[in-house]
């Protein structure tokens, strides 16, 4: 049994020790919003903020998490700035990816709240996505940091 | 799922669409046959909301906005209060021109339009006839905008005629808006799925749950053409006695658990003997051998237009080239997942799909139910690409839930996936063209050997039906056979015969130390459409400063799902790496624009799809299986490598064409040239290996 801080809430699930913490929260908590695309630390769709910082959900186990706080998509509120730049800009297209491209983004703020463009691209392309949204993702991190786009 | 009963009871206002012999109908719900159902229910409900029962995947091409914004922007309602529902599969949900209920082809929008305006001016003048009885007023005194009716200074929602408006006979010929007054149309709305999708509520095939459900997780052989010949459980049974393995019609092995690391875990304890297959040992050169030996069969002529040979031989100017391109993988971000509950008396399906359709068959062939008892829930797709119009996923789940009883939800994890196959077929071409002096391309001989789609059409796709104007044209295909599982990947045959037939007109131009956007033109004379989008593309990139030997600026031009595509990319080289700064796009899509935004975001994924076909992709094969299972080494397209993009829309009067796949073709063809043209460098196999 393990307790886990999700999004400032206290979850007890039991898993196996050696269980990333992504399948974790997807399929025993049921927050969806934190997806599968690889499952080796390649494509980005599983990020989530531990401790405030960006991690890949698919490679962390969830014994090593216990008392750190995660946070998920669901965690981050809908007026937050990059939510709205991210709808603003239009940014997904099927969708699937942009969670993980969020919560990179979110991550990339905390860090380094004006970061410039190039700064944006650079740490943008740990992430993939197989519709092309990437121009209208750096638009809207730029928009949502009020740098330039 | 929704029944006509249910629709009667929601109340408010409801037509249905429906698919007769000679095209759609527009029915109230109360006229739908009873044992018909019909391909789109429409409702406006008392509280004044829209619902849209829509018959398509939402894949991420904008169809759950495009289809409902055309019957509110006839019935002139407020965006906010749209709403939109998956429609149920069954037969009644069928698309007419396609037969089958199949999202592809990039056909959505273009086929319902006309019927969809159709219903939401009929619903607008219902309401209006029933205000007018109700209120006393006349119905030339009142409007309908914007969600309301207005009489002089007094003004009601419509769905407070709702109730009423449902009595009305449906009118015999609505008023249809004239273009100067849609608010919508040509505009554009914001996407319906976009806050979901920012906000990870959005639930995907994967995402799905139900009660007591099983995970399931298929092992499949190393090499293609393999089954199962014996399957060792004992370890695994040791390890993990609940866990039930079997074996699939599709050749798969099922490993089923109650969590999907338990599958995981439990299928690294699992010992199957494969049987052998053809190409077993296959490396990436024993599939080049092969197909390359296989173009020197005899092919089949498909079509023939007076003498190529001859034209040929009596040329100044001659180009001969062989082409390979590779097996792609469609690397949707979700990979194939479904849940399947298969009971006594009734089966429920949750998939991400492109075919309701092949579904609900897949689901009646294994439950032995009929399709009454069928319930097909389609999820939004994390990706399609084609990929997901092939069910063979769906009928693994639905096998496994049968055996087992339960609700299963199976998941490929990405290397599952990709040794799934379902490639974009490996193909190997060879071109002899020829031109007079001024590099006017007299004679063109095409012959591929692929794997066939479609019987074959799909292989010579993009060249048998081209505008070029070339007096003697011979088309020849070898069909291939091999066990590597091949289907529609984004734009299917013109993936790789525009890259072929693109890059050909430009070996002739730089023979001949011609313009090939001016050498386009000429052989495009005889087509106004394709002529003004090759050379509005060449006014919108700068053509005439931009290009020229030393630059590293190419040109493709391309038709394929109705649509004229033209891109010109600016490219360079910087440590041997092929750098694309910029795609121009020029983009033809028929009488109208709908949704210019949805247009664009579409241009903008087909041309980070090509540029990533041209750069990076390839299946390659170790021991007759897929070597790179995983994003690490089958690699594609990132940010970093991302171009500007700028697309420009045109219309022309003419049938309305797709969006989702033209602007993919001539983007590799477009890089490809430029290399050429900058560096000399000639490109006849992809992804792009300097
Ligand atoms: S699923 Fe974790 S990085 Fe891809
Ligand atoms: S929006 Fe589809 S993978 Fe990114």
């Amino acid at each position: 049994m393990y307790e886990l801080k999700i999004n400032g809430r206290t979850y007890r699930v039991s898993a196996y020790e050696d269980e990333p913490l992504l399948w974790v929260i997807r399929e025993r908590l049921r927050l969806t919003g934190t997806k599968f695309g690889c499952g080796m630390g390649v494509c980005g769709s599983c990020t989530v903020l531990i401790d405030g910082k960006a991690a890949r959900s698919c490679l962390v186990p969830v014994s090593s998490v216990a008392g750190k706080e995660i946070l998920t998509i669901e965690g981050i509120p809908e007026n937050h700035p990059l939510k709205k730049a991210w709808i603003e800009e239009q940014v997904p297209q099927c969708g699937y990816c942009q969670s993980g491209q969020i919560m990179e983004a979110y991550a990339l703020l905390l860090e380094n709240p004006r970061p410039t463009k190039k700064q944006v691209i650079e740490r943008m392309s740990s992430h993939l996505c197989r519709c092309g949204t990437y121009n209208r993702i750096v638009k809207a991190i730029l928009k949502a940091s009020g740098g330039k786009t | 799922m929704i029944t006509r009963r249910d629709l009667i009871k929601m109340g408010g206002l409801t037509l249905s669409i429906m698919l007769m012999p000679a095209g759609y109908r527009l029915l109230k719900a109360e006229e739908v046959p009873k044992r018909y159902a019909p391909n789109l229910w429409i409702n406006l409900s008392k509280d004044n909301v829209l619902t849209v029962f829509v018959n398509k995947s939402e894949m991420g091409q904008g169809v759950y906005t495009g289809l409902p914004m055309i019957i509110a922007e006839e019935l002139d309602f407020p965006w906010e209060r749209v709403k939109v529902q998956p429609a149920p599969a069954g037969k009644p949900y069928v698309d007419p021109k396609m037969g089958i209920q199949l999202t592809g082809g990039s056909t959505s929008v273009s086929n319902m339009y006309e019927i969809l305006r159709l219903a939401g001016a009929s619903m607008r003048e219902m309401l209006l006839a029933s205000a007018s009885k109700k209120l006393g007023i006349p119905k030339e005194k009142l409007i309908a905008k914007g969600g309301y009716i207005i009489a002089g200074d007094k003004r009601y929602t419509y769905g407070e005629f709702s109730e009423l408006a449902n009595k009305e006979p449906l009118p015999e010929k609505p008023r249809l808006k004239s273009p100067q007054e849609f608010i919508y149309i040509g505009k554009g709305v914001p996407r319906i799925d976009v806050p979901e999708k920012t906000n990870g509520k959005a639930i995907f095939g994967i995402d799905t749950f139900e009660e007591g459900m099983l995970y399931m997780v298929v092992e499949r052989p190393p090499y293609f053409g393999a089954k199962p010949l014996k399957v060792d459980t004992s370890e695994v049974k040791r390890e993990f006695p609940q866990v039930e393995v079997f074996t699939l019609s599709s050749g798969g092995v099922a490993v089923c658990g109650d969590s999907f690391w338990t599958c995981q875990k439990a299928r690294q304890k699992l010992r199957v003997e494969w049987s052998e297959s053809f190409v077993k040992g296959w490396k990436d050169k024993d599939f080049e051998n092969f197909f390359l030996s296989k173009l020197k069969d005899k092919g089949q002529v498909v079509k023939v237009k007076g003498t190529p040979q001859k034209a040929y031989e009596e040329s100044p100017i001659k180009v001969e080239e062989t082409y390979i391109q590779p097996y792609l993988y469609h690397a949707t971000m979700e990979p194939m997942s479904c849940l399947a509950w298969l009971k006594k008396d009734e089966c429920i399906v949750y998939a991400p799909t492109q075919s309701q359709t092949w579904v609900l068959e897949s689901a009646k062939r294994i439950s032995g139910l009929p399709e009454s008892r069928i319930k097909v829930i389609t999820t939004y797709l994390g990706g399609g690409f084609g990929r997901k119009a092939n069910v063979e996923f769906v009928a693994e789940a639905l096998e496994a839930s049968k055996k087992l009883g339960k609700p299963v939800k199976l998941i490929y994890t990405r290397e599952d996936d990709i040794k799934s196959g379902y490639f974009r077929p490996y193909s190997a071409t060879h071109i002899k063209a020829s031109a007079d002096k001024e590099g006017n391309i007299n004679s063109l001989s095409f012959k591929i050997a692929v794997q066939p789609l479609l019987n074959g059409r799909a292989s010579v796709e993009g060249v048998e039906n081209m505008f070029y104007a070339i007096p003697n044209l011979l088309v020849e295909r070898v069909d291939v056979e091999l066990p590597v599982s091949f289907w529609f990947w984004r734009s299917v045959g013109s993936t790789h015969n525009a890259f072929s037939i693109e890059t050909i007109i430009d070996r002739i131009a730089y023979k001949a130390g011609k313009d090939p956007a001016e050498l386009r033109l000429k052989l495009l004379k005889d087509n106004p459409v394709a002529y003004r989008v090759v050379e509005y593309a060449m006014e919108k990139s700068g053509w005439s400063k931009n290009f020229g030997k030393g630059k590293a600026v190419g040109m493709a031009y391309h038709y394929s799902f109705g649509s004229h595509a033209c891109h010109v990319a600016q490219v360079s080289l910087e440590k041997n790496k092929v750098r694309v700064h910029k795609i121009v796009a020029v983009i033809d899509v028929g009488p109208l624009v709908v949704h210019p935004d949805l247009i664009r975001s579409q241009v903008e994924g087909a041309i980070a799809m090509g540029l990533s076909m041209a750069l990076k992709e390839q299946v390659s094969f170790k021991d007759g299986g897929v070597e790179n299972t995983n994003f690490h080494a089958y690699q594609i397209l990132t940010a970093e490598e991302m171009p500007q993009v700028e697309v420009h829309i045109l219309t022309s009067k003419r049938e309305m064409g797709g969006v989702g796949e033209p602007g993919l073709p001539p983007t590799a063809p477009a890089v490809a040239n430029a290399l050429l043209w900058g560096y000399g460098i000639r490109i006849n196999s992809l992804p792009i290996r300097l």
